[in-house]
């Protein structure tokens, strides 16, 4: 209380002086306005101008002229493949939030101790989110060929006919969300290892002491340990669902029948490849509230921190 | 209650020897403090009674019953950690009642069993708390009391109070014996600090290098050690260990004599000394000295005794107290 009466008396200018003094000020005036710059330059104006063309009618040619208002919005609102997309894109978040991170989190537990094995098996299940997502959708689609792929191979040899799966409108989006579980289990894995490593042995000592099984350790002991890398791990596999595309682009390009669209492939798809830049920024503009509104959300009621 | 019995217990880790060929029996209802320096294997010896490593050969029983080979949790024992491994995310009451959930303890119990628990601890104002919100004092009674709620048969101590510091570590012991006393339950104890062994012990096991150096009474342990080893490390300030030759003994390698069996005299004595450094504790009073043909030597005097580093002093041994270790560190009786 004296401090903040003292600093109330302080003329403006023996006030900054101080600051400036101390070193904060200092850092800050050096230290923020290059960060500040790159993120209005790559984020704050494209996300302005993306709000601004959304209400225009325009190929990207020139500058746009042709205002149509909200009329973008409303075609969106109304495009049934719109609504497939999102569809698909909330099945992305379910099947990373209830199959892609249970799994990392199993295959975590088995091989979180640090033995030599066990970093071979690291390494091996890290390898599907080290490759580039286009080159692991080519890879898938070989797979899934039903001509030459393995699919066909395995059909074959229990002498069913050729499946195509990629070209099945009921099994194409199951097997683009097979894809992405195996991309991205291991990045999920990788936190959980870390966390797990975290966890001291006398507190797993001590369960066994008290009689708790091998799943009762995990469940009560190294569960509960890392809830926060946990509550992080699932962020990430929200908002990187919300994001996906550059798996989808080789494996189906959206179809068949545009039964396999994201909301980003459907951006790009009806946006940016047939030229209706005002539509896909529209697009733009609701994929960033929706992602926005997630994060702040989740924030505020997963991330608070436990302080206890 | 129950005996512990160790047969022919060793460990190895790789090709490392840490326990070669150990037994050991620990009374019912005893108080055994496991001493010994860093690295001597007394946590390994206590993580094999309590199951959680498994001996390399031999045999553990408790109450009787072998156990080499049960689950920790099958042995009925309980274990207190260095760290007191109290899970962060579980109130005081659910850490005590962890265990009792764990075995589908019926709940009007549990609460009782924790209820009692939290009344000998005095943490009856702490349960709803997290462990983060206590003090080292109270986190380490909580982790006792999540002991005592198993009612098992043996308590495992590992280095307890090691993180508390040196105030609340005095405070703790008194309570752990009075504990004992209480439960009159057989407890095992490890530490490498031998005035924790002293104190809180009826049976001290003094450790080095895997093996058993003495089993007896802390007195027994302070007034005959059998080797040269014990007699170093039991008591504090250490025994001064001066070799024979130097003292007109060339029949023994090592003289032991205890810093209280010396006296000192500023003319007369039989060995001239110079007081390098003196720590007046108020009771006593120790002198590190510099005796010309001995070597350095730890005196203890009456804390009402004066002296300052520098002045000069004569030590002569108390007759009878003597300890005379032969070349292989093992005490001979006494000749003089």
């Amino acid at each position: 209380m004296a401090t903040a009466a003292t600093s109330r008396r302080l003329p403006a200018s023996e006030r900054l002086r101080r600051s400036l003094g101390n070193g904060r000020v200092s850092a800050i005036l050096i230290l923020l306005p290059p960060a500040l710059i790159l993120f209005t330059l790559f984020v704050i104006l494209p996300l302005g101008e993306s709000g601004y063309y959304s209400f225009f009618n325009w190929n990207g040619y020139g500058a746009p002229s042709d205002f149509v208002g909200l009329e973008n919005y409303e075609r969106i609102a109304g495009h049934s493949i719109f609504h497939k997309a999102v569809g698909n894109t909330v099945k992305i978040v379910a099947v990373s939030l209830l199959i892609q991170m249970p799994l990392a989190l199993a295959l975590a537990l088995l091989i979180f101790r640090k033995t030599p094995t066990n970093a071979v098996f690291r390494l091996i299940f890290f390898v599907p989110y080290i490759l580039a997502e286009v080159a692991a959708g080519l890879i898938w689609s070989f797979v899934f060929d039903g001509n030459y792929g393995i699919t066909a191979s395995v059909a074959q040899s229990l002498g069913m006919d050729s499946l195509f799966i990629l070209a099945d409108r009921d099994w194409a989006f199951v097997a683009v969300m097979t894809v992405i579980v195996w991309k991205y289990f291991g990045f999920h894995m990788m936190i959980y290892i870390a966390a797990l490593q975290s966890v001291p042995e006398d507190l797993i000592e001590s369960g066994r002491i008290e009689g708790a099984k091998r799943l009762q350790i995990v469940r009560y002991v190294q569960i509960p340990h890392i809830k926060p890398a946990i509550i992080v791990s699932a962020f990430f596999a929200i908002i990187g669902a919300l994001q996906v595309f550059d798996v989808i682009i080789p494996l189906t390009n959206g179809g068949p029948s545009n039964q396999t669209h994201t909301i980003v492939t459907y951006l790009y798809t009806f946006g940016l490849t047939r030229l209706n830049i005002g539509f896909g920024s529209a697009v733009g503009v609701i994929l960033f509230v929706a992602a926005i509104t997630v994060a702040v959300f989740y924030q505020r009621f997963f991330m608070k921190g436990d302080k206890a | 209650m129950a005996e512990v019995r160790l047969n022919n217990i060793t460990k190895k880790f790789g090709a490392v020897t840490v326990i070669p060929d150990m037994s050991l029996t620990v009374p019912d209802g005893s108080f055994t403090v496991l001493v010994g320096p860093s690295g001597c294997g007394k946590s390994t010896l206590l993580r094999i009674i309590s199951g959680l490593e498994m001996p390399s050969d031999g045999e553990v029983m408790i109450g009787g019953e072998d156990v080499t080979f049960a689950e920790p949790s099958d042995r009925g024992i309980s274990m207190v950690f260095q760290s007191y491994a109290l899970y962060p995310h579980m109130t005081v009451a659910q850490n005590i009642d962890f265990g009792l959930r764990l075995a589908k303890t019926p709940a009007a119990e549990r609460e009782a069993r924790v209820a009692e628990a939290a009344r000998i601890l005095a943490l009856e104002d702490y349960l709803d708390r997290k462990p983060g919100q206590l003090s080292g004092g109270q986190r380490q009674r909580v982790a006792i009391g999540r002991s005592i709620v198993r009612q098992p048969k043996v308590f495992l101590f590992d280095e307890p109070l090691s993180n508390l510091d040196a105030a609340l570590r005095g405070q703790m012991r008194v309570e752990l014996a009075q504990l004992h006393q209480s439960l009159d339950a057989t407890m095992i104890y490890v530490t490498h600090d031998q005035v924790e062994a002293m104190t809180l012990a009826d049976q001290i096991v003094v450790m080095n290098r895997g093996r058993i150096e003495q089993v007896g009474a802390p007195m027994d342990l302070y007034d005959r050690p059998m080797t040269e080893f014990v007699a170093g490390f039991i008591g504090s300030p250490k025994m001064n260990l001066l070799p024979g030759a130097a003292i007109g003994r060339g029949d023994v390698k090592t003289v032991g004599i205890r810093p209280e069996h010396l006296r000192a005299d500023p003319e007369t004595g039989d060995w001239p000394a110079t007081a390098k450094v003196v720590e007046t504790l108020g009771a006593d009073t120790v002198v590190y000295a510099d005796a010309e043909t001995l070597g350095e030597i730890t005196v203890r005097l009456p804390g009402k005794m004066r002296l300052s580093a520098g002045e000069r002093l004569f030590l002569s041994p108390e007759p009878g107290n003597l300890h005379l270790f032969d070349e292989d560190g093992h005490r001979m009786e006494q000749t003089a």
